[in-house]
């Protein structure tokens, strides 16, 4: 093989066999080493968290990773491109810019609103309450089922909402991150457990944490904002958008819930939904259904 | 690899076996294992895993009787020279054409054992070491110092007795004769036989016997069509005997039997 | 009891019955293991195969896997290259299929050469004419193209994404996927190719030897050819049988009808291909080598027939199976064609290696007939009962089939 292997006659045929096995061995390598040194900046840099929403997103089904416009009827179909971070998104920008018209549904018939006329609505202290669920008007919310109030101090309350709040009830652990972590946008913000069911929550917001709650005090976290401007937290849902995602949320849930073994009437029924969902549905893989609302796939 | 020299003036080795004289004794056979070192045959071997280097095969006429003929066609390798399958074929190229000798040689180091070359040899003239080779006890003493002996896995096959070639060269050294001049030496098969059916030559060499024969018209080589360039041209006067060794084997057969 | 290492949403059985599945497969290739034993310290004696048969049943059976492992290069080629989205739902099943079938070749092939611990020596002494040395060299590559394409699946289990290494270099590698499938096809082509390569450039056995292209004969394409063709059947088979053990939907169905329509389509190109190599083998190449065709058929068992089951029962019947759409939407006739196909694929096979050396070159030779022994029976089995482990644990474990979950939900 070697120039000194007595004998050995190189020929145009060795290079060309030799060039090609060696050509791939390299090409394998050099994928396999730039996988690993990427790997090794990013531990680094601590995109972690970044990383485990981006590969969750990924793994979601096509229908739950729909744009927030979709929602509210601004597009017919479209798929999110930024992982529900639409803080970069320049089509959310766009949108949000032009003040397009959103839909709002009552009695059944389409009524196009502006969004002037939404965010007054909200001033007025109207509906809070969806489907027999409470999600007051003054709260941003998360598509992981979290909100976050802004406070005077310049603060941030982060807590699950009430839908979420059902699912958990009273949880059996909760872990909190200690005052002091660091929370981006769409990591993981805490973890709680119920019956089979652990999941991690997503955060809503980046920053960092102040104070921790608890379940019964109504919030989980409260958290000092990197920034405080409208654009770091553009990606949060608010006024227009919380009627039609929330009923694409309860058609999401009814279905999981039938797909993981729950036997029990439908919420399309009419009934509102119980404070303890889980102990309705005692044979349901809870821990399916919880994750898939909290999108953790 | 041996390296190539081109002050060396070649030699092609090759044979000639007069078939109409071969008796079928067989004494060819055992000089060559004696030779070569070819250990005795494993309890549980059959015809088609023992060694047997060079082969005779028995082959008649197909006629009924009286009209029976027979023949004995000894078998060995027949050391082709042009693109030479086994060669071609080895992953490790441990089987090389030797350009000094013509002699298609083994490296039994080298050998992996996946028989890709037993499968490749037109002529079954490949053998591979099915079992350790053992010697009883005492037979040791009739080994060959000059050849070495093959392990379990590995290939082997004639190499027109390659050791009595280095030693013809080392006496040819000793002699003060040139290097470059082919040496004339003859292997264990050819000393042997007792009717003088094999005999070895310089194919390169006019007056050699071999190359004598390659132009007599009585002369053939097994599966001519193939064109491998064999070294071993068989004389018959016989015509159904070149006819059997040429012809592709008849449909009907199962007249022929060949006996090891 | 395992739960926590079972993908979230998808049921599995419970530990112990999945216990009681491996063991019997666990006991099957501990048998196996000690048949090859057998043969690594007693010799390739322990074998049937002898000086005339040098290659016996394990060289037969390594060509077949690696046929049918073919629809990992080939899924990976489709989804990763041509962007075919459809596939994403197999290409998990195909690289453990894949997997499964190249390490257990490689495993048989160590036992069937005599000198194992000198496998090393092709790579250093490469004889770059011989077909072999182009097959252990892109086999090796491709083997470990193969690990590493496996490495994602074990990496995204549920408890081992938990460790941010982990997770962080599954991302990184996943983004890198498609070198990898690029290098896989590139070197699928070839070691498919050498394989028939490694037959038809036999001039010593006409009933092999095939003219072709430069250096390639003609069978180094018809081998490409029919293991592109009859991968994705064997995807499509292996898919439709997870399904009836597990009692789950893992596809959508239009999945399965796409695997059969590609696999039809090279089916049927290969069916011509192989029909005009074989007129030609037959008016031409043999009889130039003194070898007239007619005699190869006159010994029984192995008559004509066989040429037409090849070519005809097994090649041009299931390709047309497969292209009929109407056939297609049943899955019976759809499973019987891939079925078919494979088989088809794996007489082939068998014809190249087993025939080839049954049929006697010297005119004073005679036809001979060859078994296994037991031993290379067991170390066979023991491969089969090694893929059907591994598939296992990777179907209980990692998620083989990502579509599973949503169909779950259609489903009701």
């Amino acid at each position: 093989m070697l120039p000194w292997n007595y004998g050995f006659q190189w020929n145009a045929g060795h290079i060309i066999f030799l060039g090609a096995f060696y050509a791939v061995l390299a090409t394998v390598a050099a994928t396999l080493l730039r996988a690993g040194i990427r790997s090794r900046r990013d531990l680094r840099t601590r995109k972690v968290e970044h990383i485990r929403w981006h590969s969750d997103f990924h793994d979601l089904p096509a229908q739950d990773r729909v744009c927030r416009h979709v929602l509210t009827g601004e597009f017919k179909s479209r798929e999110c491109p930024h992982a529900f971070d639409c803080r970069e998104c320049e089509t959310h920008a766009k949108l949000i810019e032009r003040r397009p018209v959103a839909e709002e549904e009552i009695f059944g018939l389409v009524f196009p609103v502006s969004r002037v006329e939404v965010l007054a609505e909200v001033q007025a202290g109207d509906e809070e309450e969806f489907f027999g669920l409470s999600f007051p008007l003054n709260r941003m919310y998360h598509r992981g089922h979290t909100w976050a109030q802004r406070e005077s101090d310049g603060t941030v309350t982060v807590g699950l909402d009430d839908l979420a709040s059902r699912l958990i009830a009273t949880p059996d652990a909760v872990t909190l991150p200690a005052p002091g972590s660091l929370l981006e946008v769409n990591g993981t913000a805490f973890h709680v457990r119920k019956r089979d069911a652990d999941v991690r929550v997503l955060s809503p917001v980046d920053g960092e944490v102040i104070e921790t709650g608890g379940a019964g005090q109504g919030w989980y976290l409260r958290v000092r904002p990197t920034a405080n401007d409208e654009r770091a937290f553009r990606h949060l849902l608010r006024g227009a958008e919380i009627r039609p995602w929330l009923m694409r949320e309860l058609e999401r849930l009814q279905l999981t819930l039938s797909a993981e073994g729950a036997a029990a009437p439908a919420l399309a029924d009419g009934g509102l939904p119980v404070a303890d969902i889980s102990a309705s549905y005692p044979k349901a893989d809870w821990d399916a259904v919880c994750g898939e609302m909290f999108l953790e796939g | 690899m041996i390296g190539p020299n081109k002050n060396i003036r070649a030699a092609r080795y090759g044979m000639t076996i007069d078939v109409d004289r071969c008796s079928g004794c067989g004494a060819c056979m055992v000089a060559c294992a004696v030779e070569n070192n070819v250990p005795p045959a494993n309890p549980k071997a059959t015809d088609r895993t023992g060694l047997t280097w060079i082969r005779v095969y028995k082959i008649d006429n197909g006629l009924p009787y009286p009209e029976t003929r027979s023949a004995f066609v000894p078998v060995l390798c027949q050391h082709c020279g042009n693109e030479t399958p086994c060669v071609h074929v080895c992953p490790q190229q441990a089987v090389e054409v030797d350009p000094a000798t013509g002699v298609v040689g083994e490296m039994p180091q080298r050998c992996l054992g996946c028989r890709y070359c037993v499968a490749a040899c037109p002529y079954h003239a490949r053998y591979f070491n099915w079992w350790d080779p053992k010697w009883p006890a005492g037979m040791e003493k009739t080994l060959n110092p000059d050849v070495t002996p093959r392990m379990r896995g590995v290939v082997e096959k004639c190499n027109f007795c390659h050791g009595r070639w280095h030693a013809a060269k080392q006496q040819a050294a000793a002699d003060g004769k040139p290097d470059t001049e082919p040496v004339e030496y003859t292997p264990a098969c050819a000393e042997a036989c007792p009717t003088k059916a094999i005999r070895f030559g310089d194919l390169n060499d006019p007056a050699s016997e071999p190359a004598q024969a390659a132009k007599n018209g009585e002369s053939f080589r097994l599966l001519e069509k193939l064109d491998t360039g064999s070294k071993i041209y068989y004389r018959s006067k016989r015509e159904w005997v070149r006819q059997i060794a040429n012809a592709p084997h008849p449909a009907a057969s199962g007249k022929e039997s060949f006996h090891g | 009891m395992d739960k926590e290492f079972i993908a979230r949403g998808v049921k599995r059985c419970s530990t112990g019955k999945f216990l009681l599945w491996i063991v019997p497969w666990a006991a099957l290739l501990a048998f196996g293991l000690y048949a090859a034993a057998l043969v690594l310290v007693k010799g390739l004696n322990q074998t049937n195969m002898d000086n005339r048969f040098a290659f016996g049943l394990w060289i037969f059976l390594d060509l077949t896997v690696i046929a049918l492992g073919a629809g990992a290069f080939f899924t990976g080629f489709l989804l990763y290259i041509l962007k075919i989205g459809e596939l994403r739902a197999v290409i998990n099943s195909a690289v453990v299929i894949g997997l499964v079938c190249y390490s257990g070749a490689v495993c048989v092939l160590a036992v069937d050469v005599g000198q194992p611990l000198r496998a090393w020596f092709t790579f250093w002494y490469p004889n770059v004419h011989s077909m072999l040395t182009e097959v252990t060299f892109c086999i090796s590559c491709y083997l470990t193209v193969l690990a590493i394409e496996y490495v994602p699946i074990v990496l995204k289990n549920r408890k081992l994404r938990e460790v941010p290494s982990f997770l962080v270099f599954e991302f990184e590698l996943h983004k890198l996927i498609y070198v990898l499938a690029g290098v896989g096809t590139f070197l699928s082509f070839f070691h498919q190719g050498s394989l028939g390569g490694l037959y038809g450039v036999l001039r010593g056995r006409p009933f092999a030897f095939r003219e072709g292209l430069a250096v390639w004969p003609s069978t180094f394409f018809l081998f490409i050819l029919s293991a592109a063709a009859v991968g994705p059947s064997f995807v499509l088979l292996t898919t439709w049988l997870v399904e009836k053990i597990s009692r789950k939907k893992l596809v959508k169905p239009e999945v399965f009808g796409l695997l059969g329509r590609i696999s039809g389509l090279l089916l049927s190109v290969y069916v011509i291909a192989k029909t005009v190599d074989t007129l030609i083998w037959i008016n031409r190449t043999s009889p130039e080598s003194g070898f007239p065709a007619a005699q190869y058929y006159s010994w029984q068992p192995f008559g004509t027939w066989i040429l037409f089951a090849e070519i005809g029962l097994l090649g041009l019947v299931p390709a047309l199976m497969l292209l009929s759409p109407k056939l297609r939407a049943h899955t019976g006739w759809l499973v019987a064609a891939a079925a078919m196909a494979c088989c088809g694929v794996a007489l082939n096979r068998f014809v190249m290696t087993v025939q080839t050396l049954a049929l006697p070159t010297l005119a004073f030779d005679r036809y001979l007939s060859y078994f296994p022994s037991w031993q290379e029976v067991g170390t066979f089995l023991a491969v089969v009962a090694f893929g059907v482990l591994v598939y296992s644990v990777s179907f209980r474990y990692f998620q083989l089939f990502p579509s599973e979950r949503e169909l779950k939900m259609q489903v009701k």
